[in-house]
């Protein structure tokens, strides 16, 4: 009996599918959808998120990216993604330690790069969303980001000719909704693939990939004390750890705790990814940090033994990790060669009209 | 408009089955074949009396409790015959929001195969396999339980239940607010499930639509097996007592568990309509 009532709801989407494509293929003008074309990095991991149900489509990624620039996602049409994350800086908020959003008012945290996101299992400094689908949802609510909701963006976008075309256009119901709208950033999202530094071309074995003897130095420093957070070729293992920062006190951010509510999770923040990382200052949750200088003194000498501190900071009796002048240049070094020209400058991430 | 025209279809595929059972009906005493609907009901309560939002109730932790809101997610309903046949609601049509301030007290549930059922199981909340589905499984649900209170303001998960008001104690005769937001994170999954045994069969046909009568004791959110004591959970400014998350929420799960019992089913409850 239920093969039978699943058959004829399958036959009745079918219909339907058949239905709206004929339709859209009439009078849109917007090229018939396929498959999106995107390549896994052989150095990398495997894919944290199950893309299954949401694999990019062409359309699909034309309209996350116009969404991802889209004004209209704020309440009052004044900040899109792309105004906390500009691509040029591998899409953080440059220069802003902590990101002011809507009504200019400041957040309590400082906006990550957006790369790689499906090769992760957390999102966030305090792992607010673990799903790259529903993810968009947290800046969507937040009221000092965008203070909007999905059902009154979807009837915003409504009013548009090109998102109804477009929205046809790249999904089977052709519905203009809250799943499709976070469907279609989460297909941009997944193809916002990070992958073509020096770095990678070193370890891939590809042309252009010769690292100078002290990048190569710094590779293995960071080998030696770095890669067990700061993991795998994503630079991060999507873990919440504690690294030693003393606490802001005007901002008390308790980090994974907020989330969790857990003890032994006060203070501790996701490991973000070190990719283009050169291009990504100021840096840590609260963008203290105006250079990779003032990181690496501060993993050498600064780290403080607060509440849930990682026991790999402190080992041996030592808080942190020791560097001398000529390792941290070396580090610096190895860092910036995770620079990705090729990633900030894809047109195929400008915002497109 | 598409989900309109997909009922109507299993409508008439139902009809049609009817139609081509109706052959066997004067051979057998009663024939149990074809569809028909029933109804979960959820009385909410406070401590063994009705729950009035703004009205109060001292709990066995000493505290009064006056509450301002009881909402919670009831999902995958299963309806279970006397020889253990499950029959699993259809899981995309398995999430119901119950709201004391919302009015909206039943799950109603379509097409049922006719049959006699002596138990009910549903979940509390929304499950790990659903929510990891994505925002395509859930599809309207969230804009829905958004509009409800029922989604974390600061992070994409459900709220399970929102239960909020002010209480006294020996500590404070002055009141203070509470928000017992119950859910999952990413750490900790706190969807449970309950099974209910039905003091009297629940007999869906055709014609005919059980209606389960369950009674929700709010109060054995925090104070069931697990004792929650508002005051001991007080914000550092002592003004608000807020329960999101932590052990807290893990030990409320097992207290969920035990707040729903049925009261009566009514059988009979006429032809319903759709
Ligand atoms: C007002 C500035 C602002 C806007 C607008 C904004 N973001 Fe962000 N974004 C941030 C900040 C700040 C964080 C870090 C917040 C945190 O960790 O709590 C962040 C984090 C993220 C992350 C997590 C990255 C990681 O490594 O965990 C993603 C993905 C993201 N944003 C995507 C988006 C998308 C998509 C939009 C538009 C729907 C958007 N953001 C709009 C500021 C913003
Ligand atoms: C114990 C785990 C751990 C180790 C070891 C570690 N880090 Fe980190 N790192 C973190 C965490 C966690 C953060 C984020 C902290 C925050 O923002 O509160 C971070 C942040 C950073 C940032 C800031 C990134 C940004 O975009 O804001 C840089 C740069 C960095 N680490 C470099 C390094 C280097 C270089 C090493 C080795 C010398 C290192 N880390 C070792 C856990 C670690």
């Amino acid at each position: 009996m239920k093969k039978l009532q699943q058959l004829f709801i399958a036959a009745t989407a079918a219909m339907f599918l058949f239905a709206s494509c004929s339709k859209d293929d009439g009078y849109s003008g917007i090229p018939e959808d396929r498959p999106f074309n995107f390549e896994i990095p052989s150095n990398f991991p495997a894919m944290a998120q199950d893309i299954g149900n949401n694999m990019p489509t062409e359309n699909g990624v034309a309209l996350g990216r116009k969404l991802f620039y889209e004004n209209k996602l704020s309440r009052d049409n004044t900040i899109s993604c792309s105004f906390c994350h500009e691509q040029a800086y591998a899409f953080t908020h440059h220069g802003h330690d902590l990101s002011h959003g809507i009504d200019n008012l400041l957040g309590i945290r400082n906006a990550p790069a957006v790369q790689n996101m499906t090769f992760q299992s957390e999102y966030f400094y305090d792992g607010a969303s673990n799903g790259i689908q529903l993810l968009s949802i947290v800046p969507i609510h937040n009221p000092v980001e965008m203070d909007e909701s999905l059902p009154s963006i979807a009837a915003k976008l409504a009013e548009d000719d090109a998102y109804v075309q477009l929205f046809q256009s790249a999904f089977d119901d052709g519905e203009i909704s809250s799943s499709n709208m976070l469907n279609a950033l989460a297909q941009f999202m997944t193809v916002m693939i990070s992958a073509d530094s020096k770095y990678d071309k070193y370890v891939r074995n590809e042309p252009d990939g010769n690292m100078t003897q002290q990048e190569l130095d710094g590779l293995s420093l960071f080998q030696n004390k770095c890669s067990v957070c700061h993991a795998t070729d994503l630079f991060t293992d999507s873990k919440f750890r504690n690294n030693g920062l003393p606490p802001n006190p005007n901002l008390n951010d308790l980090g994974r705790h907020v989330v969790t509510g857990f003890e032994n999770d006060k203070y501790k923040f996701k490991v973000p990814s070190l990719r283009n990382v050169a291009l990504t200052k100021p840096y840590m949750h609260d963008g203290r940090f105006g250079s990779l200088e003032s990181v690496l003194d501060f993993y050498s000498s600064g780290v403080q033994e607060t509440q849930n501190l990682d026991p790999i900071l402190q080992q041996n009796n030592t808080l942190g990790i020791p560097l001398s002048e000529e390792e941290k240049q070396a580090l610096i070094a190895f860092l910036k060669t995770l620079t990705d020209e090729t990633f900030i400058t894809n047109p195929l991430f400008y915002e497109q009209t | 408009m598409k989900k309109t025209f997909r009922n109507i279809l299993i409508a008439s595929l139902f009809s049609g089955l009817l139609v081509s059972c109706s052959n066997d009906d004067d051979t057998q005493q009663e024939t149990i074949e074809g569809f028909g609907d029933a109804e979960l009901f959820f009385d909410n309560g406070m401590a063994g009396d009705a729950l009035i939002l703004g009205g109060s109730k001292t709990n066995s932790n000493n505290e009064t409790l006056t509450v301002n809101r009881l909402n919670y997610i009831i999902s995958n309903v299963v309806l279970i015959e006397e020889d253990g046949t499950e029959y699993v609601y259809p899981k995309n049509e398995s999430y119901f929001i119950i709201s004391q301030e919302g009015d909206m007290h039943t799950v109603h549930l379509e097409n049922i195969p006719a049959g006699d059922y002596t138990q009910v199981r549903f979940g509390i909340g929304v499950d790990e396999l659903r929510y990891l589905e994505g925002e395509t499984a859930q599809q309207e649900f969230w804009d829905y339980a958004a509009a409800n209170n029922m989604t974390w303001t600061w992070s994409t998960g459900y709220r399970f239940i929102n239960f909020e008001g002010t209480f006294t104690s020996e500590n404070n005769s002055e009141p203070l607010q509470f928000q017992v937001h119950q859910g999952s994170n990413s750490a900790t999954d706190n969807y449970r499930e309950v099974t209910l045994n039905l003091p009297t069969t629940a007999r869906v046909r055709v014609d005919e639509m059980p209606n389960i009568h369950i009674i929700a004791d709010a109060n054995t959110i925090v104070d069931g097996t697990n004792k929650i004591v508002l005051s001991e959970n007080l914000n550092t400014a002592g003004t608000n007592a807020s329960i999101m998350g932590g052990e807290n929420l893990i030990l409320i799960a097992e207290n969920t568990q035990q707040m729903f019992t049925v009261d009566h089913v009514h059988n009979g409850g006429g032809s319903h309509q759709h």
